[in-house]
């Protein structure tokens, strides 16, 4: 066995990004069909129009959080799939040297469709124990009782297909990634070094010039950090705005997830900028640059892609309930008007402010109890 | 001057330096000798200001490195220190000019450029360390180091992962810089026909100093042994 379970345990962003989006897929689509037995009971035109746009929501809602966590967590999948690979070039390198056929080291990485199906198994039971709590706070007032049932259809689509489809992409891609020569891979390297010719030549301080070095060579976690920062700004101000304009419970749950997201998303991307620049921040302290000038230079090229993030979830909520009350629940009566909440605007933004941050002096602290001696023994 | 008084450092328990006591002059070029494992890099990473020691007591010029605080450390790595190591430690995915620049700029240096062009890379200035051999890498941690202006310098083995032409290329090179530019340069080796090359050598033997002698004449890199 090349690939440990513990391997598959660093995955827990994946984990917890599967969690959530099945978490709400599975109560928003029981509730989309379990909804359909009031069909034909309802006689009051209200009540009918309120049934309508509950069972559009459920449907937009269970297709918007399914559709974008499930493409976040095949970014993910990916992103830790290369850093894995990265990292373990060498390991890799000699075992095909051994013999082994790409096929086979690439099987190996079904472990990492493991962690998949545990959040989506996770996620669906947590799903379906909220949802007698869901189907209670969306109970049209004067229709009968909806009652929770089980649908095995959801299983199947909720759990057992993203695992094995996950499972499919880890070991297809890692089958990819890991075709590259090998010598290449005994020298650690998987990607050919582009020899990028160099733009008009721009004057930048070494630091500045570390930033964007940095950023150029971890891409994809900007888009991490972004859509970290998107999770905070648009589930924070959507389970704030919440609280006036449906049930309390669901604002909680929304920015309980947000939060959640944002956390797991911003810690896995913080380490591995960490783990990933251990050696450059080592060399940069022992030559004499302050611990904030290394913070500086391996978080500063980031912090655009989070006020980006940050200003997209903004735009995103405020766009999201427009169409909720304004469309979808237009006829009906009892939703109150929405207009952009300022005051969760201010709190959600003093918030990022902090966080952010705290996230940069834990970064400070973390790299000051790098030891440069140590790192430069791992040789 | 550079002094060690009863340095003490050690790891897990073991005792890596057993209470080095050593004096180098401003100016002076001391090589310390021993074998693998002999507590040289350790030695040097505390003289330097990397590490601190368990006990003891380190000066430069009047100051006690012990008695600073990390940011007074660093500090004093920004200001007095170079290094140059054996395995290079140069940014992976940088160019030539962006790793020496990061010695430049602590100085506030603008003339790094010159500084590549002296150690013979500047038509190397946009390459990826990963495009360059070993000397050539070694090459731009010496211009690294020196865009820092140091007053002292430290070498851990720099040689040791380069063959022999290169080696005494490299060797050549910073010695003669240094006999310019009167540095303090302490060099860390296990190849004891380097030592020839010095003004002090200093062996060690299980973290303690054995024997401190003067060479009568410093020999130049091609005229010593290998
Ligand atoms: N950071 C460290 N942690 C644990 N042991 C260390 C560390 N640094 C050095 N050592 C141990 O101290 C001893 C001396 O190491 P070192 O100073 O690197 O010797 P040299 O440079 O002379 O080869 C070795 O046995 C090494 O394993
Ligand atoms: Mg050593």
């Amino acid at each position: 066995m090349i690939i440990s379970l513990k391997d598959s345990i660093k995955l827990v962003g994946v984990t917890v990004v599967c969690f959530c989006a099945v978490f709400v897929c599975t109560f928003m689509l029981s509730f989309y069909i379990d909804v359909q037995q009031l069909n034909g009971l309802l006689t009051d035109q209200n009540m009918r129009l309120l049934y309508q746009a509950q069972k559009a929501t459920a449907q937009v809602c269970a297709i918007v959080t399914g559709g974008v966590l499930a493409v976040i967590a095949v970014v993910m999948l990916f992103f830790y799939i290369k850093i894995y690979i990265d990292g373990h070039a060498k390991q890799f390198g000699i075992i095909k040297a051994l013999g082994y056929s790409n096929c086979k080291i690439a099987l190996t990485f079904w472990i990492f469709g493991f962690s998949v199906f545990i959040g989506c198994a996770l996620g669906f039971g947590v799903g379906y124990a909220f949802a007698p709590l869901v189907y209670n706070g969306l109970a049209i007032e004067g229709a009968p009782e909806i009652a929770v049932n089980f649908h095995i259809e959801l299983l199947l689509g909720l759990v057992v297909a993203p695992a094995f489809v996950f499972t499919l992409i880890a070991c297809g891609y890692a089958y990819w990634a890991l075709r590259c020569p090998l010598m290449q891979l005994m020298r650690g390297k998987t990607a050919k070094i582009k020899d990028k010719s160099y733009k008009a030549n721009k004057e930048r301080s070494f630091l500045k010039e570390m930033c964007f070095k940095t950023l150029a060579s971890k891409k994809s976690v900007a888009f991490f950090v972004a859509f970290a920062c998107f999770c905070f700004g648009s589930m924070m101000q959507m389970g704030l705005s919440m609280e006036n304009l449906a049930s309390k419970t669901m604002g909680y749950m929304i920015l309980i997830i947000g939060l959640v997201l944002a956390a797991v998303t911003l810690f896995m991307s913080v380490t591995t900028l960490i783990n990933g620049n251990l050696k450059n921040i080592s060399i940069m302290k022992a030559c004499g640059y302050s611990l904030k000038q290394c913070a500086f230079s391996v978080l500063g090229g980031y912090v655009p892609f989070a006020v980006l993030g940050f200003m997209i979830g903004t735009a995103y909520q405020f766009g999201l309930l427009q169409i909720m009350v304004n469309i979808v629940f237009k006829e009906v009566a009892e939703v109150p008007e929405y207009t952009f909440n300022i005051p969760a605007f201010f709190i959600t933004f003093a918030l990022f402010i902090v966080s952010y941050f705290s996230v940069m002096a834990f970064y400070v602290l973390r790299i000051k109890t790098i030891s440069v001696k140590e790192v430069m023994l791992e040789n | 001057m550079l002094k060690a008084e009863n340095v003490v450092k050690s790891y897990n328990g073991s005792e890596v330096l057993k209470g080095v006591s050593l004096e180098v002059q401003n100016g002076e070029f001391v090589v310390i000798l021993g074998a693998s494992g002999s507590g040289k890099s350790t030695l040097l990473s505390v003289l330097s200001g990397l590490e601190r020691a368990d006990s003891g007591n380190v000066e430069y010029n009047g100051e006690s490195l012990s008695q600073m605080n990390d940011k007074q450390l660093t500090e004093f790595r920004k200001r007095e220190v170079g290094f140059i190591f054996q395995q290079y430690y140069l940014l992976s995915h940088m160019t030539v000019e962006s790793n020496v620049r990061m010695g430049a700029d602590l100085a506030g240096n603008k003339n790094f450029r010159e500084i590549i062009s002296s150690v013979g890379l500047g038509d190397k200035l946009k390459s990826k360390p990963s495009q360059l051999s070993g000397g050539e890498q070694q090459r731009v941690c010496i211009a690294r180091a020196l865009a820092k202006n140091p007053n002292i310098l430290f070498l851990d083995e720099p040689t040791g992962a380069l063959d022999e032409k290169t080696g005494r290329e490299v060797l050549d090179y910073i010695s003669r810089l240094q006999s310019e530019r009167k540095f303090t340069m302490i060099m860390v080796t296990h190849n004891s026909n380097i030592a020839d090359m010095a003004q002090t050598v200093i062996k060690m033997n299980s973290g303690n100093i054995v024997e401190t002698y003067k060479n009568t004449e410093r020999k130049n890199a091609y005229a010593i042994g290998w």
